[in-house]
């Protein structure tokens, strides 16, 4: 799919087929796009741990769900446990950023060297960073995006995902995660049951709200014409609720069992 | 437990007719009586009222009055709808349709209830 469709067709997808088996080779890419995205400073903060929902025992599934997403946990046949590990820049100690000078990716036309890496950028900047209070933050922000980058595979692979939370101390008696680790969030993988359209693109804040020029308070300004041109390239697609949304739902809550 | 007026004069039930309405147009519990005789039944399973189904899954706090969904209620409360669902046909369709009346008619009045699958 290109790609302004595939982030324009993307949703949070709460109702999977419980039964309908994912392909395993399809997991792997999910996160072999995990793997590949932007990391500051070539770390790799994030952990991800995959577990069939049928192989959870069934009182530690019960244990997981969290109040609003039980049943998006229930129905998801994989979940995809996501997770800091905050060790990680003590135990490399600038190794993967010298990979990249290796590998060309940092210059000397940059002041990049094995030498700065190790006696300027390792020793004052990232390992004082681990002892700092916004630390989690800054390696979170990564995690985001390399999570980011696996939820559109599964759509790009035909499949539906949604982040939620888990209890996290189900999970660690559950998966075995190390003390250190910090959990972020989990993606439920499955089949859809709804459709494509999953009731039309959400609704979301004006552009003019969240993005900004030069200053604070400056929106950045919208050209009408880049918008029709990202409508026509299927980036916007048509808002929900549309037709049909309602009767799609309670179809799909009979089918279930599910409360209307 | 009989109830002390006719069940859908109860406040707690207007606002699951309201609810159903706004969200699937219609008048739902008209047009399908079976909904309320459900609710009539877990009444009389429970021993409370709707109104008081309802109360019994929030509390006030102590120093504010200010009232909140109670975690351990909410989980009483489910404990009890499957206990009416296993005594009203459990996974068949008929105890399936009644969990989901009664999760539908607290749902609609704001008590978080996700029994999940059957």
């Amino acid at each position: 799919m290109e790609y302004k469709e595939l982030i324009g067709i993307r949703r949070s997808i709460r109702y999977f087929d419980p039964e309908r088996p994912v392909e395993r080779e399809k997991i792997q890419k999910i996160l072999e796009a995990m793997r590949i995205a932007s990391c500051a400073v070539n770390a790799h903060w994030n952990q991800a741990i995959v577990v069939n929902r049928a192989d959870i025992p069934p009182e530690i599934l019960e244990e997981l769900k969290m109040p609003v997403a039980a049943l998006v946990q229930e129905l998801a046949p994989v979940h995809i446990y996501c997770y800091l590990d905050p060790t990680v820049v003590r135990r490399n100690k600038g190794k993967r950023l010298k990979e990249l000078v290796d590998a060309g990716a940092l210059n000397p036309t940059h002041g990049w060297s094995h030498k700065f890496v190790d006696e300027f950028v390792y020793p004052q900047v990232l390992e004082p960073l681990t002892t700092n209070p916004g630390y989690p933050i800054v390696a979170a922000f990564d995690c985001g995006g390399a999570g980011t980058q696996g939820l559109l595979m599964a759509f790009e692979l035909g499949l539906g995902a949604c982040w939620t939370a888990f209890n996290t101390e189900a999970a660690k008696k559950l998966l075995g995660v190390p003390d250190e680790w910090i959990p972020l969030y989990c993606m439920n993988v499955g089949y859809s049951m709804e459709s494509r359209e999953a009731g039309g693109q959400r609704p979301r804040p004006p552009f003019e709200e969240l993005y900004h020029e030069g200053r604070y308070g400056n929106p950045f300004r919208r050209d009408p014409a880049v918008v029709k041109d990202l409508e026509r390239e299927k980036m916007f697609t048509a808002p929900a609720p549309l037709p049909g949304r309602k009767e799609e739902i309670r179809q799909i809550a009979r089918k279930l069992g599910l409360p209307e | 437990m009989g109830l002390a007026k006719p069940i859908a004069d109860y406040e707690s039930v207007a606002s699951w007719a309201r609810g159903l309405r706004e969200q699937w147009g219609g008048d739902p519990l008209a047009d399908d009586p079976s909904k309320l005789e459900t609710l009539a039944a877990f009444c009389e399973f429970t021993g409370k009222d709707p109104d008081e189904i309802v109360a019994f899954c929030f509390l006030r706090k102590k120093a504010t009055g200010e009232k909140f969904g109670s975690v351990k209620r909410r989980e009483e409360m489910a404990a009890l709808i499957k206990q009416f669902r296993a005594a009203s046909g459990g996974a068949s369709m008929q105890g399936r349709r009644r969990q989901s009346d009664v999760c539908s008619f607290l749902i609609h009045n704001g008590v978080l209830m996700q029994l999940g699958v059957i």
